[in-house]
């Protein structure tokens, strides 16, 4: 921070921490990403792949949209992480080309639009589930176009809300939980959300 | 089990993997995002057909390929059968009939169109991808695109550290087999032991992804103004070639698509 700002200002700028530290979570879920693609989201969908429960295992793909939202607490925080994450998930490897840029940007958006309804005030747990449940309604909407495109009405229904079940539980609740257990190590210190923790 | 697969030997002298990675990237886009329109075979097929013609001009060996592939050909046979199992169109014959499992001719084809089509949307990005340099990638965003330099190179500044989290990962599985963990065969238990490995490996990246950016800040990374740059992406003719076919090759499709009359959008 070169030149002092008012305090709005300084409130949505993004210092060189935020943007290095947004970027490696997206590069540690980008790189978990690739491993899920290759190895356990093949394994998986064998039995219940394309069903309409496949997104009930798809709510990994959302958390770096709320970890990165919760942690950094900026405007385009969740967003930002989630399409870092998938764009090293596609360099690393991954077999489904740009079609996991473009929904890293759905399901961030999702998310972001959550945090900004929000104001960028909110960033509890209830802050963090509907961010999910945003991630996992772009996630749903994205994927009954794409890969179950020809399904029956009722049950493009149903997929969408199993997405939004996983965004909500395991995006959000998954999400939430792993900010704070990073906040607890104080790997968090030069961000907000690692300084409201109580001392031990 | 190894973080991140083996790298794919490309060539990168070929005439398509020569090409400017913005141009690659957005050649890419153009056939995946109009084929997201409609689901129909024929756009499909004709622009699944057109990009593997194109693979040995990216540089790219047929057996890395399939090596590299088998997951989407698992994908492309599962949105197949689930989109056959599960789509409202039942006529034709029936080829299978197990309790309210049913499966026709013409739900089998429906879902073969499905298929095709996620194989037609991912194939040219994988291309594109597999023979881009990131580094590459960010000077080209932020020279033609104008994407902001702090958060291209930010990004890059971390995207590099992925060898060095491939690393630590295999450091942390190996400390915690030294005290007894893992190598369990319950798979509730051996999850458990994955999840904590994981935690302990984005613990560690982001304690070095803090001090990153204060060596960056050192270094006066956040004074955005009179910013060089060392290497000079250039945007030349045969890229803005690459990017016309590519537009082209997508138009000849959907107009086909449009004149067989087998363009259904899937909004309608």
């Amino acid at each position: 921070m070169s030149e002092p700002g008012t305090v709005e200002l300084r409130r949505h700028r993004w210092r060189t921490v935020d943007i290095v530290v947004a970027s490696v979570i997206g590069v540690v879920f980008g790189v978990v990403f690739a491993i899920w693609n290759n190895v356990v989201y093949s394994a998986i969908s064998g039995p219940i792949g394309s069903s309409p429960l496949a997104p009930l295992v798809a709510g990994i793909w959302l958390i770096p949209a709320v970890v990165g939202g919760l942690v950094i607490r900026k405007a385009g925080a969740a967003l930002y992480t989630e399409v870092v994450a998938a764009t090293v998930s596609m360099f690393f490897g991954s077999v489904w080309g740009l079609s996991v840029f473009m929904s890293g940007v759905w399901q961030g958006l999702g998310a972001e639009l959550v945090f900004a309804l929000l104001l960028y005030r909110r960033w509890g747990l209830l802050a963090a589930v509907l961010a999910g449940g945003g991630a996992g309604l772009a996630m749903g909407l994205y994927e009954i176009n794409v890969y179950v495109s020809t399904y029956a009405a009722d049950w493009k229904l149903v997929y969408v809300l199993s997405a939004v079940a996983t965004g909500l539980v395991v995006a959000g609740g998954l999400g939430w939980l792993l900010v704070r257990a990073l906040a607890r190590t104080g790997a968090l210190a030069p961000f907000s959300a690692g300084r409201t923790q109580r001392e031990i | 089990m190894t973080l991140l697969q083996t790298h794919l030997s490309t060539d990168p002298g070929a005439p398509l993997a020569r090409r400017n990675p913005v141009a690659k990237l957005a050649a890419a886009l153009i056939p995946s995002v109009v084929l997201l329109v409609s689901v129909d075979p024929v756009s499909s097929g004709l622009l699944l057909t057109a990009w593997l013609i194109s693979v040995p001009s990216w540089g790219v060996g047929w057996p890395g390929l399939v090596r590299r592939l088998w997951p989407l050909g698992l994908a492309v046979v599962m949105v197949t059968l689930g989109n056959a199992v599960f789509t409202a169109r039942k006529g034709g014959a029936t080829m299978l009939e197990a309790g309210p499992l049913l499966i026709t001719t013409e739900s089998l084809a429906t879902g073969a169109t499905a298929g095709l089509r996620v194989a037609a949307i991912a194939l040219p990005g994988v291309l594109a991808v597999l023979t881009i340099d990131p580094v590459d990638l960010a000077d080209s965003l932020v020279r033609h695109l104008r994407v902001p330099a702090r958060f291209a190179y930010g990004s890059l500044a971390a995207f590099r550290l992925a060898p060095l989290l491939a690393a630590e990962w295999e450091v942390l599985g190996r400390a915690r087999r030294a005290r007894g963990l893992g190598g369990d065969r319950n798979p509730l238990r051996a999850l458990a032991v994955l999840g904590g490995r994981l935690f302990a490996l984005l613990v560690g990246a982001v304690r070095r992804g803090t001090h990153l950016a204060v060596a960056m800040d050192a270094r006066g990374f956040a004074a955005s103004a009179h910013r060089t740059s060392a290497r000079r992406p250039e945007f030349g003719r045969a890229d803005a070639a690459l990017l016309a076919a590519s537009a082209l090759l997508t138009a000849v499709a959907v107009t086909a698509a449009l004149a067989t009359g087998a363009w259904s959008p899937v909004l309608s």
